[in-house]
């Protein structure tokens, strides 16, 4: 509670000594008096709603003065996965809730990539990008994933040398 | 969800031998386009329906599986079959609600198949 307290003090002071320019830094959306979803860059409104819902839609918004609208990355939260194919009578998502329970109760809903339970199924690599703010900032996480040296050492001594073949 | 516990044990084990067998070769883009296309033309789900989930079950193995290995009575039943079908990003869009028409487990399985879960391997 006090960290937000110090960040809208901060926040205000800025917004009183800079001027216009600022006000997007402070306001994000909305908060200077336009509607939702616009800011103010150089002192003209454009509209922030530029990628659609994850469609990707290319169109500025209404309230568009001829600037070019900005892209901004804002990927799904969460997105399942499928089976493919065109010869399946019923389809299936990866993440169902923890136990499969009926499709229409529900699914698990996980929201850090590199965690999900799917990647730690094989050796590999993988690089995620995050976005944040509002798809003004963008970070990468490397993840590598590999077996636990130690106990897959002792697993193949094991199977390997200790174990009775039959 | 009711599992036989000896096809629990028995498929936990053929995951594990499979993602060991498949740490060795790792599928290359050929045997990827392979299964993909293999995919479209078949379905990953058999004709049985899981009987706690009221569907048939696909069961995430790692994308590095290649086959997986059915047990049955009888001379020449034990099968080995490649996994092709494998989880993606595409919204097959319908599809969802619930198929009719996938017979139950019978009282006395003779097949593991018919116990309603089938391997899809999960994304790279």
């Amino acid at each position: 509670m006090r960290f937000q307290l110090g960040l809208a003090a901060a926040a205000a002071l800025f917004v009183g000594s800079a001027g216009l320019a600022s006000a997007q830094g402070a306001g994000g959306y909305g908060a200077s008096g336009y509607g939702g979803g616009e800011y103010i860059v150089d002192a003209q409104v454009i509209s922030d709603e530029v990628v659609g819902e994850s469609v990707g839609e290319a169109v500025a918004g209404s309230n568009n003065v001829g600037v070019a609208g900005r892209a901004y990355g804002r990927p799904d939260l969460f997105y399942n996965y499928y089976t493919q194919g065109n010869r399946n009578r019923v389809h299936a998502q990866m993440y169902l809730a923890p136990r499969p329970v009926p499709p229409n109760v529900g699914h698990t809903f996980t929201t850090y990539q590199p965690f999900m339970p799917h990647e730690m199924l094989y050796k590999h690599t993988d690089r995620y990008h995050n976005y944040y703010d509002g798809g003004r900032g963008m970070n990468r996480t490397k993840a590598r994933y590999y077996y636990p040296p130690v106990r897959q050492a002792a697993s193949n001594f094991y199977w390997n040398m200790l174990r009775i073949p039959r | 969800m009711r599992f036989h516990p000896f096809l629990l044990t028995a498929s936990a084990a053929a995951v594990t031998l499979l993602a060991g067998i498949s740490t060795a070769t790792a599928a290359g883009p050929f045997a990827d386009r392979w299964a993909q296309r293999r995919a479209q033309e078949t379905a990953w789900h058999g004709a049985y329906q899981n009987l706690g989930y009221g569907q048939p079950l696909a069961v995430v193995v790692p994308p590095t599986a290649h086959l997986r290995q059915t047990y049955s009575w009888g001379v020449s039943q034990n099968t080995n079959h490649s996994i092709y079908h494998q989880f993606g990003r595409n919204y097959p869009g319908s599809g969802f609600a619930p198929a009719a028409g996938f017979y139950h487990t019978p009282a006395w399985p003779s097949h593991t198949d018919q116990f309603g879960s089938y391997y899809v391997r999960g994304p790279w």
